[in-house]
């Protein structure tokens, strides 16, 4: 089975129970499709980067789900998410692997597992392998914490 | 010589990535100008299979509004 991701947008000036409710009503519509919902959660209120329906802001709602592999039901899912009003903006997905369950006590913060794990892994090559590199860029913020604090003073 | 200082190497390769996501911003900014444009291969030196994982990657973001299509830069 495919594992699907939608991440969409939605208006930032709703309560959290709207907010609650609009997801219960995608989670239903989705249900239709006999996908499985693996995580459903909310990403962050961020500023966009254009303005969208005039709004500066809106709320993020990741949607991570398994395929049910009917595509008609999928096209019928997305056309519903498009004549939804309350959906500023939304997009969906092919995942490469398994997205694991989201923990909300993780310290990530709003990152994703998968995502968090690349960088880290990112980082400890950097470690390793370029040390002269991160030398030249410690040196870079050292000078710029400098000029910031020279600012300052 | 001008070129020689130059940093010309994959980015992803150094740091062992081998997935973009679209919504892992901060990755993204590093490889589009002020104005929001896409830095050609020749001067980020990034391999070819990346650059175009990464290009996919800025555009998904910017349909979703995470990044922008056109942005103003410096005046």
């Amino acid at each position: 089975m495919s594992f699907y991701e939608t991440l969409y947008i939605v208006d930032p000036n709703l309560e959290n129970n709207a907010l609650e409710k609009i997801m219960d009503e995608i989670g239903k519509e989705l249900a239709k499709t006999k996908s499985k919902i693996i995580n459903h959660r909310i990403w962050g209120k961020k500023r966009l980067a254009y303005q969208i329906d005039r709004q500066k802001y809106g709320s993020y709602i990741i949607l991570q789900f398994e395929g049910g592999g009917n595509q008609d039901k999928m096209n019928e899912y997305d056309i519903w998410m498009r004549l939804n009003n309350s959906i500023l903006r939304h997009i969906t997905v092919l995942l490469k692997q398994k997205p694991e369950l989201y923990v909300e006590d993780n310290n990530a913060g709003f990152k994703d597992s998968e995502e968090s794990t690349n960088q880290d892994a990112a980082e400890n090559k950097e470690v390793q392998t370029s040390d002269s590199e991160s030398e030249k860029e410690k040196d870079s913020n050292t000078k710029e914490e400098n000029i910031e604090s020279k600012e300052d003073e | 010589m001008a070129f020689q200082n130059r940093n010309r190497f994959c980015y992803f390769k150094e740091n062992g990535i081998t997935e973009i996501d679209y919504k892992d911003v901060k990755l993204l900014r590093r490889f589009v100008n002020d104005q929001g444009k896409i830095i050609p291969r020749r001067v980020t030196g990034s391999s070819a299979k990346m650059h175009r994982k990464l290009v996919r990657a800025i555009k998904r973001s910017r349909s979703i509004a995470l990044m922008p299509y056109v942005e103003r830069g410096l005046e």
